[in-house]
């Protein structure tokens, strides 16, 4: 076996769901030795799906799994995966913090170390203590996991990860099975110094170890990467060798995005310049920090204007939303809504009465599932639908309900049997309009919109953005945030690029258009 | 539609209105069979009306309660040591006792309130606790002895009788309609249901849990308190004897009803026949001499059957 | 050489989790306070051997209520069966007496283990609440044993036979404390000394994260349960040789909140992920030194106990909700 030959490759791996989501269409992969492999790509491009499939919690339809060079079945479970050298570190909830790590190290991996029953203390912490130094990890084996920086946490996830690998093929040292440990995304959550050290960890591991990076993250991809898969809608559109190639961050940005169908939608959407400027101010933000999170934003948002948070996963764009709308708290800063001080500790609804709003669209945290379009569209509208027939108790006229309900039904082409229909028999693209549709009845100053439309097709998509565009032009301001650049371009006046907590810069529409080549 | 009228899934969504219905339906064909008296002189339905009265107003808190998502373990406490207060105080201040009473009630509302929505405790641990503070207390002010007023005006407030029916009877079936007014045609009835059916939600949606959380326990120990006080009056007095045991019953009738443990689901409307149901059935198992304990057990068994039926798993990921 | 070493290993991080718990725990903090309080206060009651005999015999009770639903809270899940184990196995044991003879008192493990059992079972794959299950569970047995005494026409369900496990061979260590002993170094090993205590951490601190590290996390709640039932039970013991060879026939709802307020005292978070029975004993020892100096001092009316228990419990509660922080709770 040549130093350069596969450990580990997949051929012509496709995985379909129900019989209609194309998950993986015919991908080809392959890991060496000591090597860091990327895979990138968009939310719903296959990513996950082809790791499940690398660490058996998936089976695929069809496709060949090769393994130092010998042909073998595809893993059945985790522990079938482990045994030909392959884990995962998943990108959230994986740690398990009461635990310390000497405990956490070695979970669901004891058998190892019992004897009549009894766990052999001294020899789990042996093994640790030496796993540790040949890895580089300096920290307290006795500590609890939640007490140690996030950095660390994901550094004894990965050794727990390699150690599982060597557990389970039965050796501890010198290795006839190389390990290729998948990282599901490792940095989202991490500072910029914490990622430097994560990533140096990394350099050290590669040594005697292979990974495959699974990122939104092109920047880190690119330094650290040796090659880099380009994953969309199921197939693999791009393979790179960095040692040999010259290549871009906007290349593959492009190649991740692709450029088909959503041409017209935005063509259509061209903007007149300068409309914005002279409006009133709606929202003021200035100095808001979190620490950790983000630092020193400071914007205006004008009337009937759409400013977009944009940058890669982790830069803190969610965050800023959140702590605009209350669901999070601000450290320090100002945000006026106009001219009006909002309180940072402040909790959603004394935003709401301050004429904020918020709409997500991640349905199943906001809509109420198992209640009728006409109770979801009036939660947060009462002021429309009660009377006061005693001056001191408002009534619900479940009259006013219904024809509320009715007119958004109407105005969204919302496609539902009837204004009672329970929403969690709705598709998903109507479910975001039940939701979109309460805020374009409550007209509020500003709205902060996060991933409005993820997860609906390209129809639904269309509509949604009428709507919010038809918001706009009633005067309604918006914030952006999402992870997907053709939104921007469509809905923002003007586009705030993000990383790491800092604003980088500031676009114009056109600018940002330019920018993203679209 | 395609889908048989007795699928498993029609079942599944409407076994909170099947059951209690049915269950009514077959108690009161079997009580009547056991003993042909049953309901047969205004007397006996007088008799189940006291039963029932009293509780129906505790019910009516606890189903708010229930319905928010969370739970009360103080309601019969609290009931106990308001009845206590008001016996007690009753031979020196009069009427001004059922001021007292009441707001004490209110306090350990808000004090619930407080622990969970300010201090993040289980409202399951909250109440047990505050219950065992309100037993402490009843137990204090009564100094361990059963209080008895013979006062006819001490008596009035619950055993008038207004067109034959006992005044205690009209009370209660007054809270329990003011209950379904607050929660059906109300916006804060609205927002109960919210908070019980997602939390997370009702708070992006702009509605104050906080608030909503506090009112709603203080509005339950309130309707403890004026149970007390009003089944102080009936029985013309107040004792120890009831207490955290009559929680089975109570919790039994609001989920027999078919209001849920997970919240969001069901509602004040559905226990009074909750609470028909699991008074009569007391009335008939004590008629067939059945010790109190194995009541007890069986009331339990019910609760706990119609619990797990309701239980709305789609919406619970893990469970604890 | 090599064993050595690795005993100076285990010594080294028992040595330092020892340390830890001394500073951390406020409950070692509250036990020298009281102690310190009540010898200043009434010095000739407080530490004369017959009071310091009767704390043994409360802490080996109270402990042994609280020993075994600790794994169960670990879980992030509530246990209170143990009120109705321990009474309805004293009736059992009354019941079995006359056929089985002294191999009767064994039914109190066994129907320890099986109640464990139906709890864990029922609770996982019928996914009924905990705290509703195995408060529905603890009344049953409880009134089941109030109803044997009372279609049996006796006052008591004493068994006389087992008397002489009354009397104790070591001087001034009472029996139901030796009989505690047992259950107490079996519920420590079990937490430290097997994989089990690291498997309830876990699946309390993150259920889901257990879940991928792939702990079979359904077969451990129920092992859990079944633990708690099982320690329990045979923690029953020791109570029923304390109460005098009987079980206790009232249902006292006040005696329910016992064995949770040790637990809690003790400083294991009802939320779970950590603690474990060494801190439920501390909090068994700081419940029994407030109520038994309480009483110690003069002018304490013992009709007002509920009222102690009760603000205590709250107090502890609130103290302990510092571990709880931000999510949403109902």
């Amino acid at each position: 076996m040549g130093a350069s030959d596969p450990i580990l490759e997949v051929r012509s791996v496709s995985k379909t769901f129900d019989r209609v989501v194309r998950a993986l269409d015919n991908v080809n992969m392959m890991v060496r030795r000591n090597e860091i492999v990327s895979v990138v790509g968009e939310n719903g491009a296959g990513k996950s799906t082809l790791m499940k499939i690398l660490v058996g919690v998936y089976q695929p339809d069809s496709g060949e799994m090769y393994h130092m060079g010998r042909r073998v079945p595809f893993p059945k479970n985790p522990l079938d995966a482990l045994s030909r050298g392959i884990s995962i570190v998943y990108q959230e909830r994986g740690v398990i913090p009461h635990l310390k790590v000497y405990q956490f190290l070695f979970l669901g991996l004891e058998e190892k170390f019992t004897r009549l029953g009894r766990l052999q203390l001294g020899k789990i912490i042996g093994l640790a203590k030496s796993v540790f130094e040949e890895l580089g990890l300096k920290c307290d084996l006795a500590s609890s996991m939640y007490e140690l920086p996030l950095s660390t946490q994901k550094m004894v996830e990965i050794a727990r990860a390699i150690l599982s690998v060597r557990l389970m093929v039965g050796m501890d040292g010198g290795s006839e099975i190389p390990p290729v440990i998948i990282l599901d995304e490792p940095t989202a959550p991490l500072s910029l110094e914490e990622r430097d050290e994560l990533f140096n960890y990394l350099l050290n591991l590669k040594k005697s170890n292979s990974f495959i990076f699974v990122s939104h993250i092109i920047p880190e991809v690119m330094k650290f990467s040796d090659r880099i898969y380009v994953l969309r809608d199921g197939k693999v559109v791009a393979h790179h060798d960095l040692s040999s190639e010259k290549i871009t961050e906007d290349q593959i940005f492009r190649e991740i995005v692709g450029r088909e169908s959503y041409y017209d939608l935005w063509a259509r959407y061209v903007y007149a310049v300068g409309a914005v400027e002279g409006r009133r101010i709606v929202l003021s933000v200035r100095n808001l920090t979190k620490k950790g999170y983000f630092e020193n934003i400071s914007f205006d948002l004008h009337e009937g204007e759409c400013v977009g948070l944009f940058g890669p996963a982790g830069c803190g764009k969610s965050e800023i939303a959140k702590a605009l709308y209350g669901e999070i708290a601000a450290d320090t800063g100002k945000i006026l809504v106009d001219g009006k001080e909002v309180k940072l500790k402040s909790e959603p609804y004394a935003r709401v009465k301050l004429g904020i709003g918020y709409f997500s669209g991640e349905t199943g945290k906001e809509l109420f599932l198992f209640w009728p379009i006409r109770k979801n569209v009036s939660i947060v509208n009462f002021e429309k639908v009660t009377k006061k027939p005693l001056k001191i108790i408002s009534v619900i006229s479940f009259n006013a309900e219904r024809s509320l309900a009715d007119k958004i039904m109407k105005k969204l082409r919302i496609r539902a049997p009837s204004v009672e229909t329970e929403c969690y028999s709705l598709s998903g693209g109507n479910k975001q309009k039940v939701s979109v549709g309460k805020w374009l009845e409550k007209s509020p100053k500003i709205l902060i919109l996060e991933d409005p439309t993820i997860g609906i097709d390209v129809g639904a998509r269309e509509e949604i953005y009428e709507v919010l565009l038809e918001m706009k032009k009633n005067g309604i301001a918006m914030v952006l945030v999402s992870d997907d650049p053709k939104e921007y371009a469509i809905l923002c006046d003007k586009v705030i690029s993000i990383r790491d907590g800092v604003i980088q810069a500031v676009y114009t529409n056109e600018e940002f258009r330019r920018l993203m080549e679209l | 539609m395609a889908q048989a009228w007795f699928s498993r899934e029609w079942l599944q969504r409407n076994i909170s209105t099947i059951i209690p219905i049915s269950g009514f339906i077959v108690l009161v064909i079997a009580l009547r069979m056991a003993n042909p008296y049953f309901l047969a002189t205004w007397d006996s339905v007088i008799t189940l009306v006291y039963g029932m009265s009293w509780f129906l107003i505790a019910a009516c808190g606890l189903t708010l309660v229930i319905l928010m998502g969370s739970f009360d373990f103080s309601v019969p406490s609290v009931l106990k040591l308001s009845a206590m207060i008001f016996a007690v105080l009753y031979p020196s201040i009069g009427f001004s006792s059922i001021i007292v009473a009441t707001v004490v009630g209110l306090i350990f509302g808000f004090i619930n309130g407080i622990l969970l929505a300010r201090f993040n405790i289980p409202s399951f641990m909250a109440t047990l606790a505050t219950s065992m503070v309100a037993e402490g207390l009843a137990q204090v002010i009564s100094g361990g002895y059963t209080r008895m007023i013979t006062d006819p005006a001490f008596r009035a407030i619950s055993t008038t009788m207004i067109l034959g029916l006992p005044s205690i009877f009209y009370w209660a079936i007054a809270i329990w309609a003011i209950c379904i007014f607050l929660t059906f045609m109300t916006p804060f009835g609205r927002m109960v249901y919210a908070v019980g059916s997602n939390i997370v939600g009702a708070r992006l949606a702009g509605i104050n849990v906080r608030m909503v959380r506090m009112l709603v326990f203080m509005i339950c120990s309130l309707f403890a308190s004026i149970a007390g006080i009003l089944y102080a009056s009936q029985i013309q007095g107040a004792h120890m004897q009831v207490g955290v045991l009559d929680m089975i019953p109570l919790f039994a009738s609001v989920v027999v009803g078919g209001t849920a443990l997970t919240g969001g689901m069901g509602g004040v409307h559905r226990t009074l026949l909750g609470v028909l149901i699991i008074r009569w059935l007391d009335s008939g198992l004590s008629m067939l001499a059945i010790d109190l304990n194995v009541r007890m057990i069986i009331f339990g068994a019910i609760a706990i059957t119609m619990a797990i039926l309701t239980i709305d798993r789609r919406r619970i990921r893990i469970m604890k | 050489m090599k064993s050595g070493l690795e005993g100076l290993r285990i010594g080294s991080v028992i040595a330092t989790s020892i340390w830890r718990l001394v500073k951390a725990n406020p409950a070692v903090w509250a036990i020298i306070a009281l102690v310190a309080i009540f010898s200043a206060l009434v010095p000739d009651k407080f530490l004369s051997t017959g009071n310091l005999v009767a704390l043994l015999k409360n802490f080996a009770v109270t402990s042994m209520l609280a020993i075994g639903p600790t794994f169960v809270i670990l879980l992030g899940s509530i246990d209170v069966s143990y009120m109705g184990i321990w009474m309805f196995g004293g009736a059992l044991v009354w019941l079995l007496y006359p056929y089985l003879g002294l191999a009767s008192i064994m039914i109190y493990p066994i129907f320890g283990l099986l109640v464990g059992l139906f709890n864990g079972v029922i609770h996982v794959k019928a996914k009924v609440p905990s705290f509703i299950l195995t408060i529905a569970v603890t009344a049953v047995f409880a009134f089941l044993t109030t109803y044997v005494r009372n279609i049996s026409g006796v006052l008591t369900l004493t068994v006389p036979a087992y008397n002489f496990l009354r009397e104790s061979p070591v001087p001034y260590i009472p029996s139901p404390f030796l009989l505690a002993l047992p259950v107490i170094v079996l519920a420590l090993f079990i937490m430290f000394f097997t994989k089990l205590g690291t498997y309830f951490c876990a699946i309390g601190s993150n259920e889901e994260g257990a879940k991928l590290a792939g702990i079979n996390v359904e077969k451990y709640k129920i092992l859990a349960f079944t633990l708690s039932g099982l320690l329990t039970g045979l923690g029953s013991i020791a109570i029923f040789v304390h109460l005098g060879c009987q079980t206790r026939v009232d249902f006292d709802p006040s005696e329910l909140v016992r064995g949770l307020a040790a637990i809690v005292l003790g400083g294991t978070p009802l939320a779970g992920g950590m603690g474990g029975p060494h801190r439920t004993l501390l909090g068994a020892l700081v419940y029994v030194l407030i109520f038994n100096g309480l009483f110690l001092l003069p002018g304490v009316d013992p009709n007002h106990l509920k009222l102690y228990i009760g603000t205590l419990l709250l107090g502890a509660v609130v103290a302990a909700s510092r571990a709880l922080k931000g999510a949403l709770i109902a």
